[in-house]
């Protein structure tokens, strides 16, 4: 059976999303192979690391776990780089994402770093990772700094983990010869402050009933502030205008076109690899509008403090430890992480949430109960999945789909 | 496979391993003395017991199903982490006054969270902000600094909620007895040495067990005893094919020890949490100006550490090379339960370094407490066979 309904994009977000592909092609991402030919240096990293100092020193990076994504899962060879990886005799529970990741690692698959820049969270497949990075094949010897995140939140917190992040810059300049201009990184990170201003503002619009655009827009959005355009002008403008567009469909009470919605609801994860074959079905069976996930939710984000290098760092470690999506919820209590769905559902105005319960968030598996419970004293309906967000494999995309049907009748909302 | 020990003070640790309750425990609560639990090696002993309290390492002995944690923890969560919690939802762990949880991995840290929601006897329970990263060059003392910035908070929270003080002597005091303990552990390993080591694997476990389940005083006085009652002893009857090192995290489970054992192994080193990596790496300074400082310096940058820890692999290979040159180790064993990424992906790495070594190496993935073990059994013999044809 074909599940797969053809999503329809009004012009100007076909443009949007048109410039989203300019924004990655023109990123320090998509230009590695030509950096990888003529030999400049490059920094592998994790994801949780800020791109600020990257591009305030001109320095091409990539996030390791970002390659799983899009070298494996969105090219169509995550299977093929998720069985690779088991064949490496890993963690067989690790989380599919990060195992794809692995597996373009110890297949020499990566463009080779000339420093390795890590921080350790968030969850244990991150370290696993880690690990691999610091220790397989030909990166062993690939000078690298590992810098050590606290799991508390207070101000001697931010300045242990913003003490540490200075010190990747002497790192960085020797490994890389790459000169660090403060000047420069200040105006980089007042362009990112910006965009952070506007990432607010269009989660703002994205309450609006009915909700005028896709929950895939939030995710889109942060990858284009935090991923391809991070402190760049190009970046801020393209924001812009997605806010403004956004802002317009609000004002003409415009929802998702060609969708009556009824139900309003936030899956609390990551967006599935495979949501074409999801989400279009619910909105035309049901009505029902996913509004939110966990990377197009932005919790309280501090600005970066731009009046000296120290109050930027510390102020990027408190963005970090308290705003950074799932590292916030993961390397959290589980009353943070649930309070973060409470806070989409009563915010939203959301009539269920959805917790796909990815086979690689152990802890949030340990969180079930409770966030059950939190919604359970809300009166709003809460539903745990059990599937694989990147490979479908894990549990068939039609399963997820009934399984989701059945909760939504079995909760009155149909 | 038993050794053959005859030792009142054998039988008596064994006894105390072979339960989550004990005599010595309900003693010293006669007493009105204070019980501490606390999960993961990390977490000191050494502040605990300078409080004054007992300290209890919370293990699963005797759990037989997960029922009652289900509820909390998914079927993705560790075996270790649902039986340990299914003890405490049956009331098992009520002789405890409070409980020190660590940020350790995604799943024993949740207990943290679930423990403060779950209808449990003991109201009291911490969580101990560890560092999770070792061997950064330039960034070691910026690391045991804040560690110890953290243990100091931990000691507040028994001073303030047991009005006790952990004064420096005290501390000191501490370290120095529990520097004994694993001084006299490591003796105990060192028998294992030889080619007829008077204590097998599972009793050596049991005794360690102990350890972490009693008063540390009376305990080190046991384990002198002990050690005295071994040099007497002839040794277990060589009839094993292979001797084999053991990785991963703490085996509970007298079954698997038992799987080795019927199969012609014998497990002679581990790197096992609570194991040797508790007692063979270097003791904390007994003298140190600040032995918060010197406690937080031996957990941070000392022990080879839990593969949650970034950096600690390098560590985990230098230990586990030397110990396989100074125990003669013919094989080694990966073991992990199911779930549990951290190791998992530690034995990966380490299928590659043995491999290249052209070191026996076999992986097995288990539940915390054995209950299918045929397949297991069967891998572990046909590991061993292959050693015992090389040799």
């Amino acid at each position: 059976m074909n599940t797969e309904i053809k999503v329809e994009e009004v012009d100007i977000y076909k443009e949007l999303k048109t410039e989203f592909g300019g924004l990655g092609a023109n990123s320090f991402q998509g230009k590695m192979q030509d950096y990888v030919k003529s030999g400049t240096p490059i920094v592998a990293c994790t994801d949780d690391f800020f791109p600020e100092l990257f591009e305030a020193m001109d320095l091409p990076f990539y996030f390791v776990v970002r390659q799983g994504l899009e070298s494996a899962f969105h090219a169509g060879r995550g299977p093929e780089a998720v069985d690779g990886y088991d064949e490496f005799n890993g963690a067989s529970t690790l989380c599919s994402l990060q195992k794809a990741s692995a597996y373009l690692l110890v297949k020499d698959l990566l463009p080779k770093p000339a420093a390795i820049v890590m921080t350790s969270t968030s969850c244990d497949a991150q370290t696993a990772v880690n690990e691999l990075m610091s220790n397989y094949g030909p990166w062993a010897e690939v000078p690298r700094i590992s810098v050590d995140a606290s799991f508390e939140k207070d101000e001697a917190s931010m300045e242990y983990l913003g003490k540490q992040w200075i010190q990747t810059i002497p790192f960085l300049e020797k490994a890389t010869g790459k000169k660090f201009d403060l000047g420069k990184f200040k105006e980089v990170c007042e362009e990112s402050n910006k965009q952070t201003q506007l990432l607010f503002d269009f989660q703002e619009l994205r309450r609006a009933v009915p909700s005028p655009i896709r929950a895939e827009w939030g995710f889109i959005a942060y990858m284009g502030c935090r991923w391809s355009a991070c402190g760049r002008q190009e970046g801020t403008e393209w924001m812009q205008r997605l806010y403004d567009a956004t802002a317009q469909r609000v004002k003409e009470k415009k929802g998702i076109d060609g969708v009556t919605e009824k139900i309003r609801y936030t899956w609390f994860d990551i967006l599935p690899c495979w949501s074409d074959k999801l989400f279009p079905r619910l909105e035309q069976e049901f009505g029902a509008v996913n509004l939110m996930d966990l990377y197009g939710y932005c919790a309280p984000w501090p600005s970066i403090d731009t009046s000296s290098l120290e109050s930027i760092f510390t102020s990027m470690a408190k963005r970090f430890l308290i705003g950074n999506p799932m590292t916030r919820q993961i390397f959290a209590l589980s009353t943070v992480y649930g309070g973060d769905a409470v806070n989409i559902a009563k915010n939203f105005k959301c009539d269920a949430v959805i917790m796909p319960g990815h086979v690689g968030h152990k802890d949030g598996a340990a969180s079930h109960k409770i966030v059950k419970d939190m919604f359970r004293e809300l009166g709003i309906p809460f539903f745990v999945i059990g599937c694989d967000v990147f490979d479908e494999r894990y549990m068939d995309p039609e399963v997820v789909y009934q399984k989701i049907s059945a909760f939504f009748e079995t909760s009155g909302l149909t | 496979m038993k050794s053959g020990i005859k030792s009142e003070v054998y039988d008596k640790l064994a006894g105390i391993a072979g339960n989550v309750s004990n005599s010595e425990i309900e003693n010293w609560q006669k007493q009105g003395g204070k019980i501490v639990g606390y999960f993961c090696p990390f977490i000191p002993e050494e502040i605990i017991i300078a409080g004054g309290f007992l300290p209890y390492k919370i293990r699963g002995t005797g759990s037989s199903d997960t029922s009652e944690a289900d509820e909390f923890f998914d079927t993705k969560n560790c075996s270790f982490v649902r039986h340990c919690f299914n003890h405490a939802l049956l009331g098992k762990f009520d002789f405890l006054d409070a409980m020190i949880v660590g940020t350790g991995c995604d799943h024993t840290r949740r207990i943290y969270d679930n423990w403060q929601v779950a209808p449990l006897k003991t109201k009291l329970v911490y969580l101990l902000d560890h560092p999770r990263t070792m061997g950064t060059e330039g960034m070691e003392e910026t690391i045991i600094t804040y560690y110890r910035a953290q243990l100091a908070k931990m000691k507040e929270y028994l001073e303030n909620n047991f009005g006790v003080e952990i004064t420096v002597p005290k501390l000191r005091k501490t370290i120095k007895l529990c520097n004994e303990t694993r001084l006299l552990q490591k003796k105990l390993y060192e028998l294992r040495k030889v080619e007829n080591p008077p204590i097998t694997a599972a009793e050596m476990a049991s005794v360690l067990m102990a350890g972490a389940s009693m008063p540390k005083e009376q305990y080190n006085e046991d384990l002198k005893t002990l050690l005295n009652d071994l040099s007497s002893v002839q040794g277990i009857k060589k009839d094993y094919q292979a001797r084999l090192m053991i990785i991963g995290p703490a085996i509970e489970d007298p079954v698997f020890y038992s799987l080795f054992e019927e199969n012609g192994g014998e497990i002679v080193i581990d790197d096992t949490c609570f194991g040797a990596r508790y007692s063979m790496k270097s003791f904390i300074d007994e003298e140190a100006e600040d032995p918060l400082h010197a406690i937080a310096k031996y957990n941070v940058s000392d022990v080879p550490f839990c593969p949650k820890i970034n950096g600690s692999h390098k560590n985990r290979i230098e230990f586990i090379d030397k110990m396989m040159k100074e125990y003669k180790v013919d094989g080694i064993i990966g073991q992990g339960y199911v779930a549990c990424d951290p190791w998992g992906s530690s034995f990966g790495m380490l299928s590659a370094h043995m491999k290249d070594a052209g070191i026996p190496y076999l992986r097995l993935e288990r539940e915390y407490i054995s209950t299918e073990t045929g397949q297991l059994s069967t891998r572990i013999q046909a590991f061993i066979e292959t050693i015992g044809g090389r040799k």
